[in-house]
Order: C-alpha cells, then structure tokens, then sequence
C-alpha cells in the first residue's frame, strides 16, 4: 500500500520515576471501565496523527518509564529518536535537578541534533510546587530549549507540547533538506524526502523486537 | 439468525473489496483509529482479554473468542493507537485517546496487527 503521510517522528519521555510520564501517554480514567486490562500491562507506546500545516505527521511516542531506575536510558532506547520530552514534577525538587543529568545522558547516547523540550508536569499541584515556574524558564534559557508547564491530569499543554516538539522537528528537517539540495531544484527535495522516509522506519523498527 | 448469518452480516456492513468500507474508530470516544480502506479483513481464530475485566476473578485474565479481524502490515497506517508491553510475543491495541482496549493485538514475530471488528466502531 502507498504510504499515506509525509512525516514520521519518533519521540522519547525521559525523566525521574514518578514525574508523570506515564500519565502523559496513558490517560485511562479509572471510572470509565471495572478494570482496565490495558492499565495492567501498561502502554509501551502510541502512534498518533497530526496535521501540521497540511503534512500529515505520525508521531510514535515512547514512555521509558521502569528504564529510569537503571539512572540512564540504554542507547537502543535513543536510536532513531528524533525528539525527546524531558519531563519532571514541579512538586519534586529532586526531579528538577535532575533534568540536567538527562540532558547528559542524551548528550552521550543520543543523536546530536535530536530536538529536546522541557516540561514542568503536575502544575496543578500548586499547594505542593517546589519549583517555580521561572526556575524552569531559567533552565531552558541555559539549554536553549523549550519549556512548558503541563498538567497530565487535567490534560493541560500536553498536546501543544506535542505539537511543539513536532513542529520544530519538521522544521529543522525541512532546513537540512534545503541545505543539501539547491534552492532550485524543488522537485528533488521532494523525491529525496520519500526515500529518506522509506529507509528510516525499518531501521529502528526491525530492533523493537529486542526492547 | 444463526451466528453464521450474523457473521456475513456484519462483513456486508463493515467490508467491501475485502477492506474496512468505514473509518475504525474507538467505541469509547470515537478516537479515529483506522482510515478507510486501510484495513484487510481476514477471519482468524483468536481469544482476546475482555476489554472489561471482572473484579471478583482475581488473578485471571478473562478472554473471549474473536473471529473478524483488520489486518494491518505496517503499524504507520494506523491514525491512533497504543501498543501495550509484550505478552507472550504480543502487544494489545489500545484507543491512544481513552486507552480502551484491546481493540486487537500486533504480533511480535510478522509485526502484523490485527483489530477485531467487534470491538470498534464503524462510521
């Protein structure tokens, strides 16, 4: 079958245990259902669809939760990802902290230029913050990454982070294709983005099975 | 109607040129899952986990059979969806917007999915 979108983005979650990662991916609301079979095994991860300015994008988005206790994310964990979430709680000063560990961590393991964003999660835990909302816009002025507060639970700036990442993903994909190719010659960017795009999935894709 | 009556029922409504005539979608919350015509259909013998598990059955897994499926080959196709850790070389499927499931499961070994017609919507 002829593929049917333009732009495929594999995404990472990282941060500490218990920031909410998880709940990011995973937004199973207990009193749907008696008891979800699904909320036992737990999600590994999602594909989702988006629209950005008319190409239709396939996000793949990766929790590493239960990773996070071996204190670094494996190299098999990095490879192909193209954007990475770094998560932590406002209410854990500890997992703020850390944050800059994580960014280590993807330095050593992780592609060069993989687009990474910062989100400050639980903000709607204001009684129990330990970390303002500035200290986190200090901290990714310092990384010159993007920052957001969200809230899983009440699925505040989840998306938008989502779309965020995704949108300067693409945008830095289009800027490398229009540096290897002359601003003239239009019709090639386009062929040598298809079989840039058929190469890619099989690659990381045929070693899911060692995950 | 005998179940082979209501089985060719269904595949009349929700088949046609051997794919899924209608847009898949979650059951729950009407997540898109599947564009049309992305889906073959196949009849294939398999228990699933009940989407609702019961309490009072602890420590067991509930399954029914399911018979009606749409394969799909590369994950990439689907619109929405969630893939479970692996279980006996499986993943189960699951609406990526309520978590509802499983709406089907992904082998392992072929990387083949697989969505039971019975446990989504078609429209």
């Amino acid at each position: 079958m002829a593929k049917t979108y333009d732009y495929l983005f594999k995404l990472l979650l990282i941060g500490d245990s218990g920031v909410g990662k998880t709940s990011i991916l995973f937004r199973f609301s207990e009193d749907a259902f008696n008891i979800s079979f699904i909320s036992t095994i737990g999600i590994d991860f999602k594909i989702r669809t988006i629209d950005l300015d008319g190409k239709k994008v396939k996000l793949q988005i990766w929790d590493t939760a239960g990773q996070e206790r071996f204190r670094t994310i494996t190299t098999a964990y990095y490879r192909g990802s193209m954007g990475i979430m770094l998560v932590y709680d406002v209410t854990n000063e500890k997992s703020f902290e850390n944050i800059k560990n994580w960014i280590r961590n993807i330095e050593e393991n992780a592609s060069a230029d993989v687009e990474k964003m910062i989100l400050g999660n639980k903000c709607d835990l204001d009684s129990k913050r330990q970390v303002s909302k500035e200290r986190g816009e200090q901290l990714a002025v310092e990384y010159q990454i993007k920052f957001v507060e969200t809230s899983a639970k009440d699925s505040l700036n989840v998306e938008y982070a989502f779309y965020t990442l995704a949108r300067d993903i693409k945008a830095k994909m289009e800027k490398k294709q229009e540096a290897s190719n002359p601003p003239g010659a239009r019709g090639g960017t386009h062929q040598l983005k298809s079989n840039d795009q058929q190469r890619k999935p099989p690659s990381w894709l045929s070693r899911c099975s060692i995950l | 109607m005998s179940d082979a009556d209501i089985k060719d029922a269904v595949e009349n409504e929700y088949v046609e040129d051997g794919s899924n005539k209608l847009l898949v979608k979650c059951k729950f919350c009407g997540s898109k899952i599947l564009e049309r015509k992305s889906g073959k259909f196949v009849r294939k013998e398999i228990d699933l986990p009940l989407m609702e598990q019961d309490k009072r059955v602890e420590a067991k897994v509930q399954y029914e059979k399911i018979y009606q499926f749409f394969f799909v080959e590369n994950m990439y196709t689907f619109e929405n969806i969630g893939f479970t850790h692996t279980i006996d070389n499986c993943k189960y499927l699951s609406c990526a917007d309520c978590d509802a499931g499983p709406v089907g499961y992904y082998d392992m070994d072929t990387k083949h999915s697989y969505v039971a017609l019975s446990r989504v919507k078609h429209e």
